[in-house]
């Protein structure tokens, strides 16, 4: 029992230790200044926006997370899976229809979720707020789960080439448990949680970049109220853009750094939560991959 | 038979089967397209059909369909005219009302008689756009290309001279401050703390911009610069949307991995240099940077850049679409009128989805034809390699 407790507060300083988790302990730490200083500095209404949208975003970005676990997962043992077995022609079509997804841009299979998600708005098929983030979710897993399923089945076709693959085989241990279970549970979850973190990272890139594009773009088709607020909507918001290109100032009078952490806050806000989640994300990931290894 | 089909289904690795490849996804997705395109079409010339016929009743003089009373003297003449069919009587007046609406809210009937969807005219400005937009996205390949490896080799050099991070070296220099007696060395320390300060801050501030989504850097500058060039463009799409970091990220990874080879050991220990300090004799000469392959002889690093790159050209195929993302969002984000992803936005928003699929195809080729590039480019250096 002391040994477990000892082996367990070992570990728990190794992870505290890795920069992934001081990134992390970084993120949240930032996060929360920013929010104590809204609390202080902004007012009620903007920085309900600014908490709601935050939120909105991230379990979006979870959702995303899930989601592209599973299609990967299903579409990268699926693809093995068809290979070994007799119907190669399903295979090889599959493999071609997956290539084609790979050849476009991720913005363009969200933006095509989007004009379906308007179309479901018109319709009413799609009416709660819950519904459209799980929609747009999807639209974006959709996009960017052929970046899990690659590891997969790199995960895959490296233990392949091992010998205990062929050793369970023979053992009469059935191939999708060899796959599921021994390569990709309890060989290669470093792997795949890297990857997820990574896509975390996309899924905040590409849902702020849409909800900001439709809310410019698309603004007198859709009517903003339609969507659910989030960083990249709050951030086309016309006093968001006022705070931003109040940057500019800072150019020709860098004492004006004093009036923008005070007056433009909206705009700088929503804009520090996107540009600091993202790096962030990148750091944790990179200090993932360094402390189980990875390269 | 069976040979097409491995060639036509990439199993066979040579370059043939890959262009061949291309070429299939291309024709596949032309035809998927084509089939929009059509139906589209289709649908578009009955609707024009359906307005006409509900268009002559709108043309009536003395009936305004806005009016209740003008309205039911109409459904009361129609009972009259055509007897005993009441609910085609009625559908012909929803229809009537359908077409009123639309009238006042549909963009299309909004925007006059340029949205005939896709016409040759269109089709010769939307090539215009592409030729632009594709002229764009070469440069900032090239430029990303050419930089990615060199940040990469900077950070790999960087790692390997084991020098803790700006920040680390700053709370370390502070500790060691409370120690030192001297205030004049005191005094010289705290300046070096100063700079190191200043440069952490400025590494942030750099990684700042490079995470930093394109619109967010363009609206911060906008009242300063022009923000509507091609030149600021393609300035945006190499340092934004974390394009270049994550690109040099790769390389830098494909460096590390192939430093831990044991080829780079046997070499080592046959008397090629390793160290990576800045120019020292058996070190780097910093100028090396922007000649790996000429500028240091007799080191390792030579070897581990050669073989990293060559493993970094096909990852390209990968940000070729990610940076199509990234130029994308730019143009669309900026609104910049005669782009083309800002006519995509426009043809999606009008509801003129053959257009738009015009331009995808537009984009689409594009990422398959750096895909063909890439695919060219790596099977001349496998044989340069004697792969």
């Amino acid at each position: 029992m002391v040994i477990d407790s000892a082996v367990n507060r070992t570990r728990l300083r190794r992870i505290a230790d890795g920069s992934d988790a001081r990134w992390l302990m970084v993120w949240i730490a930032g996060l929360l200044v920013l929010w104590i200083w809204d609390a202080i500095f902004l007012n009620a209404p903007a920085f309900d926006a600014v908490q709601t949208s935050f939120l909105n975003s991230l379990a979006t970005g979870i959702m995303v997370v899930v989601m592209a676990l599973f299609f990967g997962w299903v579409i990268g043992v699926g693809l093995h899976l068809l290979e070994r077995s007799e119907a190669r022609v399903l295979y090889d079509i599959a493999s071609f229809a997956v290539d084609i997804l790979r050849s476009v841009p991720q913005i363009i299979v969200v933006l095509i979720g989007y004009v379906l998600l308007t179309l479901l708005l018109h319709e009413g098929t799609i009416r709660s707020t819950a519904g459209q983030l799980v929609w747009i979710a999807f639209a974006i897993a959709v996009a960017v789960s052929l970046e899990v399923s690659d590891t997969v089945r790199e995960r895959i076709n490296h233990f392949r080439t091992l010998d205990f693959v062929d050793a369970m085989l023979s053992c009469g241990i059935s191939e999708t448990r060899i796959v599921n279970v021994e390569i990709l549970w309890k060989n290669s979850r470093s792997h795949l949680l890297y990857k997820l973190i990574a896509i975390f990272g996309m899924s905040v890139f590409l849902q702020c970049s849409i909800d900001f594009i439709v809310s410019v773009g698309l603004s007198t088709d859709v009517s903003l109220m339609n969507f659910p607020v989030t960083l990249g909507s709050l951030l086309a918001n016309v006093d968001s853009k006022q705070d931003i290109l109040a940057i500019s100032n800072l150019f020709t009078d860098p004492g004006y750094i004093s009036v923008i952490l005070v007056r433009h806050l909206q705009g700088i806000s929503v804009a520090f939560c996107i540009v600091f989640t993202l790096l962030c994300v990148y750091m944790i990931a990179n200090g993932f991959v360094r402390r189980h290894r990875l390269v | 038979m069976s040979n097409l089909w491995d060639v036509l289904t990439g199993n066979s690795e040579s370059l043939s089967s890959k262009l061949l490849l291309h070429a299939a996804s291309l024709v596949v997705v032309a035809c998927m397209f084509g089939v929009i395109v059509f139906v589209v079409e289709t649908r578009r010339a009955e609707q024009r059909e359906n307005d006409s016929n509900i268009q002559k009743y709108l043309s009536l003089h003395d009936v305004d369909f806005g009016d209740p009373v003008d309205r039911s003297i109409f459904r009361e003449s129609l009972g009259v005219f055509l007897p005993n069919q009441s609910e085609r009587n009625d559908s012909l007046l929803l229809a009537i009302d359908d077409l009123r609406q639309r009238q006042f809210s549909d963009p299309a009937y909004k925007s006059g008689s340029q949205l005939q969807g896709l016409t040759l005219e269109k089709i010769g400005e939307i090539v215009g756009m592409y030729v632009q937009f594709l002229g764009v996205y070469l440069v900032v390949l090239v430029v990303l290309f050419v930089s990615a490896e060199r940040i990469g080799l900077y950070m790999f050099v960087k790692t390997k001279q084991h020098r803790a991070s700006y920040l680390s070296q700053f709370v370390e220099g502070a500790r060691q401050l409370r120690y030192r007696g001297k205030l004049e060395k005191r005094w010289i320390v705290a300046r070096r703390l100063s700079l190191l300060l200043l440069k952490a801050l400025g590494k942030g501030a750099v990684l700042a911009i490079l995470f930093s989504p394109a619109y967010v850097i363009a609206y911060a500058v906008r009242t300063s610069f022009d923000t509507s060039t091609l030149v600021f463009m393609a300035f945006l799409g190499v340092v934004s949307n974390g394009v270049l970091i994550q690109t040099a990220n790769r390389f830098f990874t494909l460096l590390v991995a192939e430093s831990h080879k044991g080829y780079v050991q046997t070499a080592v220990v046959k008397g090629l240099s390793d160290s990576y300090e800045w120019d020292t004799p058996r070190g780097i000469p910093r100028s090396a940077l922007f000649n790996v392959r000429r500028g240091i002889r007799s080191h390792v690093f030579q070897h581990i850049f050669l073989n990293a790159r060559f493993q970094f050209i096909p990852a390209l195929k990968e940000y070729a679409s990610f940076l199509v993302t990234g130029l994308i969002i730019i143009e669309m984000a900026l609104n910049i009128q005669g782009h083309l992803c800002y006519e995509l936005l426009q043809q999606i928003l009008y509801r003129q989805y053959d257009v738009a699929c015009f331009i995808v195809f537009g984009i689409f080729f594009t990422v398959k034809a750096t895909e063909v590039g890439v695919d060219i480019w790596h099977e001349r250096e496998k044989k340069r390699y004697g792969y």
